[in-house]
């Protein structure tokens, strides 16, 4: 009784309804993971325990640590420098900062290690021209060490991006009181800034070290063995799926563990600083500063995007003539479609789980609709094991044939990247003051309504946003894709991989450039979108 | 706007949905091989048999995990794999049907074909040595065993252990040697090696012609991928290794090979279409595009050969059964993870 008096007081039950029932849907992978993991009292599990995972998890916790640190150089610095200085090329340079994000880290990989290898073109050119110099550079570059810096470059954007936003809403009196006292530039930049950007750091980084923890294309070919390669061994090499499941559930509870930690970390030290004081005029840098702008600016952009960019385009040129182009549209296609619609539903599920969390208070549907946020941390594999079990074995789905048709993919894309959509939209819509909800409800506005005309109109741009991220992300995305597909079905991504992983780099070039191409083209629209934002939050 | 967008999302939807309707003349294929050559044959075989080839393609694991949850539900007729072993693994599973016609067993030489009846081979291939022909004699090399000798080392390059070849390979030294022996092997192997496993068999290669070692353990079809490349460098990495066939002497094993391979699904619906699609494939004109292009042995004793394959001379290859390449996976494995082969 005394349950059902409390859910009558619940506010907006068919709301709360509604978003439960959706949450509990989307669960439903993960629901069916965690039943196998008390399903076997497993040996392998040991086993695998004493002869590789301690090695598997030294690993990651290495190429984590190694990965951070260039995505920290390769992000803080420029940023820094953009947001606060004035020189040539700073927009020009705000721009391209942001495109590493369009290249998936397998291709980055590929693309070096091509580069660097003994038939690539610089040990080419150094035998050719100098050739006492050349023994020099003939390493074996796939190391630990190699693969961190090259995942550095790949995902240094989402550093910036967060820590962009982040210092140039830091108002000018924290800056001048600090002047004021008497600290350096670099003392500033260490004791006040970065100290006041420390959420926006850690945000960046959480997604640097989620896309480690996920990524199996690059440290397969690199033969380091991560976490996630030991539930791929575990599963495919083993045979034992349980095992696989096992460590999977694993790295979610770790991952989880780790989420529910920061946060209480968080709402201790919560602190809150003014964004909206005056706007910090650009400073003009001096020569010194001048040069290390330089330095830190084109760096990243040129080792992260114009490199691997220029050796993909030059082999597509060479390839030119053997292009199927009708296959290219076909995928091309093919690659949109499915990210296009998955990000519309992941946008619609986003907004209207974070929409039911502002409006009704109910703990339990904030804590349900958070852990489908988890689904970000699973490999895709394993998601996509997931789903199989669940389409195949739950009773109302398994006497239907639904594993390889498109909702069953679509679903699955949904399930792994909420998260990505949340995020944005869960910022922007933080930011209103609950003041709206009580005055539509005192002037009797229904919680549809108010969405319809408040909130949609108020956090179009980060919706935007939310769609923008997402499908990039969708459009790279390559294990779910390649165990749910349907038959005779193939995207950029999949086809790229085919490729390169029978070593014909020439031949992918084409497709990894329309994924570049059109990933480039949606991040320059993202940049245009938010520099606008950053306008109209300082003009508020 | 918004409204637009979703409705465009909803009959988007539907319309991808609705590719699904079945057309009867077709065949349905769960395939770990995703190489050009396969394509080009199975629009062939639609062009001859007006049968449309449906492909799946993924990772052999991951296929037989759809397939045995799909159970009689599944849509596939054929599973293929290039590895013995997942096929009597899909045997085990019960997830295959045997195959008597003999207008298929008739196109393959009779050694290569399954003892049990289950699958059958499309291709084969052997797991070969190549060497510098630069700092290394083709007759210093005569065993996989020789290669634990002392003057190996340092010298040795190979893959990770996670690579289904070199499970294989294990395997069948278990199989033919005790798993005691072949434990032996692989430890005293790692200690020979010039560098921790890494890349691909053809980054072995690379590495021979880099000089960061002198032999290496390969899949014959990638020498002649790499001397058939229009990339210069390429070539000239695939032309500094000379190919040995290991394991030829009297009373030895002879070269390991493994195979591609294809089986009838227990629930397969289209068995008709799906036996004609082997049959084709094991046939003279498919078997010798095979080996012209992608540079595997061909299974039917009268296909050509291509030029690059025949170069490498004739040789006797391992008899033993390939399915035991299965069934001493899981040792070849543990086996692996004691050696420190990475």
């Amino acid at each position: 009784m005394e349950v059902r008096r409390k859910f009558v007081q619940i506010e907006h039950k068919k709301w709360v309804l509604a978003s439960l029932f959706v949450g509990m849907l989307l669960l439903l992978p993960m629901f069916f993971l965690f039943t196998k993991l008390f399903q076997v009292p497993s040996f392998d599990f040991f086993y695998l325990w004493d002869t590789l995972l301690l090695d598997y998890s030294f690993n990651t916790f290495y190429l984590i640590l190694i990965t951070s640190v260039f995505a920290i150089i390769f992000g803080v610095m420029p940023a820094w420098f953009v947001s606060n200085y004035d020189f040539k090329l700073r927009n020009f340079f705000d721009l391209v900062l942001y495109l590493p994000l369009a290249i998936p880290t397998y291709i980055m990989s590929f693309t070096y290690s091509d580069l660097l290898s003994y038939t690539g073109p610089l040990q080419f050119f150094l035998r050719k021209i100098f050739p006492d110099v050349a023994p020099y550079f003939n390493h074996d570059y796939l190391q630990i060490e190699v693969l961190g810096v090259l995942l550095g470059l790949a995902l240094y954007p989402y550093v910036y991006t967060a820590l962009r936003v982040s210092f140039s809403l830091i108002g000018s009196s924290y800056i001048d009181v600090a002047k004021n006292l008497g600290l350096s530039d670099v003392k500033m930049f260490f004791k006040v800034v970065l100290p006041l950007s420390k959420p926006a750091l850690f945000s960046g980084l959480f997604l640097v070290v989620m896309e480690v923890l996920n990524e199996y294309g690059a440290v397969k070919y690199f033969g380091v063995n991560t976490y996630t390669a030991g539930i791929f061994r575990a599963w495919f090499s083993m045979g034992s799926e349980n095992t696989a499941i096992q460590l999977a559930c694993l790295l979610i509870l770790l991952v989880g563990f780790i989420l529910i930690l920061e946060r209480m970390t968080q709402k201790q030290s919560k602190f809150y600083y003014q964004t909206n004081t005056k706007q910090k005029p650009l400073t003009m840098p001096k020569l010194s500063t001048r040069v290390a702008i330089y330095m830190s600016c084109s760096v990243p952009f040129i080792l992260g995007f114009l490199i691997p960019l220029i050796y993909i385009l030059n082999n597509s040129i060479q390839q030119f003539m053997v292009v199927d182009f009708s296959r290219l549209f076909a995928l091309s296609f093919n690659s949109i479609k499915v990210s296009f619609i998955a990000s519309v539903f992941i946008i619609l599920i986003a907004l209207f789980f974070l929409y039911v969390e502002k409006i009704s208070k109910l703990k339990l549907n904030t804590i349900i609709t958070n852990i489908t946020s988890l689904g970000y941390v699973i490999p895709g594999a394993v998601i996509g094991l997931a789903v199989i079990l669940l389409f195949t074995q739950f009773p109302l789905f398994n006497n239907h044939l639904l594993v390889g048709s498109f909702f069953v993919l679509i679903y699955a894309y949904v399930f792994r990247f909420l998260a990505v959509g949340k995020s944005p939209i869960k910022s922007s819509l933080d930011k209103q003051p609950k003041a709206f909800e009580d005055t539509s409800k005192v002037l009797g506005v229904s919680s549809f309504k108010a969405l319809r005309t408040i909130h949609l109109p108020l956090n179009k741009m980060a919706l935007v946003i939310a769609f923008i991220v997402t499908f990039i992300d969708l459009l790279k995305e390559l294990p779910i894709t390649l165990i749910l597909r349907p038959f005779n079905f193939d995207t950029l991504a999949t086809q790229t991989y085919e490729f390169a992983v029978e070593e014909m780099l020439k031949a992918s070039s084409i497709y990894s450039l329309m994924i570049i191409v059109i990933g480039s083209v949606l991040l320059i629209l993202l940049k245009y979108i938010t520099n606008k934002q950053i306008h109209a939050f300082r003009s508020f | 706007m918004k409204k637009l967008i979703y409705i465009t999302a909803v009959i988007l939807l539907f319309s991808s949905c609705s590719n699904n309707t079945k057309t009867s003349n077709e065949v349905n294929l769960y395939s770990q091989r995703h190489y050009d050559v396969d394509k080009m044959l199975f629009e062939r075989f639609e062009e001859l048999t007006g049968v449309k080839v449906n492909v799946v393609k993924a990772n052999a694991d991951e296929l037989l995990e759809r397939l045995k949850n799909e159970g009689e539900n599944s849509p596939a007729d054929l599973f293929v794999s290039v590895d013995a072993g997942k096929l009597h693994k899909a045997t085990e599973l019960g997830l295959l049907q045997k195959i008597s016609n003999s207008s298929i067993l008739d196109n393959i030489s009779d050694d290569l074909e399954d003892k049990n009846g289950y699958w059958v081979p499309m291709t084969y291939r052997s797991r070969i040595l190549v060497y510098s022909k630069e700092r290394v004699q083709a007759n210093e090399l005569s065993t996989y065993t020789d290669l634990l000798n002392e003057k190996w080392k340092n010298r040795i390059l190979v893959r990770s252990s996670s690579n289904a070849y070199n499970q294989a390979l294990l395997s069948s030294i278990v199989a033919n040697k005790g798993p005691e022996a072949a434990s032996e092997w692989a430890s005293k192997l790692v200690s020979n090696f010039a560098r921790d496993p890494k890349g691909s068999d053809r980054d072995q290669v690379k590495a021979i012609a880099a000089g960061q070692g002198d032999v290496a353990i390969v899949n014959s079809y990638y020498i002649g991928l790499l001397l058939s490349s229009d990339d210069e460098e390429q070539f000239k990495a695939g032309d500094a290794v000379g190919v040995f066939f290991p394991n030829q002497g009297e009373g030895e094993s002879g070269a390991h090979i493994n195979i591609s391979g294809i089986g009838l699904t227990q629930h397969a619906k289209n068995k008709e279409n799906a036996l004609k699609l082997i049959e084709f494939l094991t046939g003279v004109e498919a078997q010798t595009t095979y080996s012209n292009t992608s540079f595997e042995y061909a299974v039917n004793p009268n296909a050509k050969h291509s030029d690059i394959v025949s170069s490498w001379g004739d040789f006797r290859r391992d008899t033993l059964d390939l399915n035991l390449l299965g069934v001493h996976r899981d040792k070849a494995i543990e086996i692996f993870d004691n050696s420190g082969w990475k």
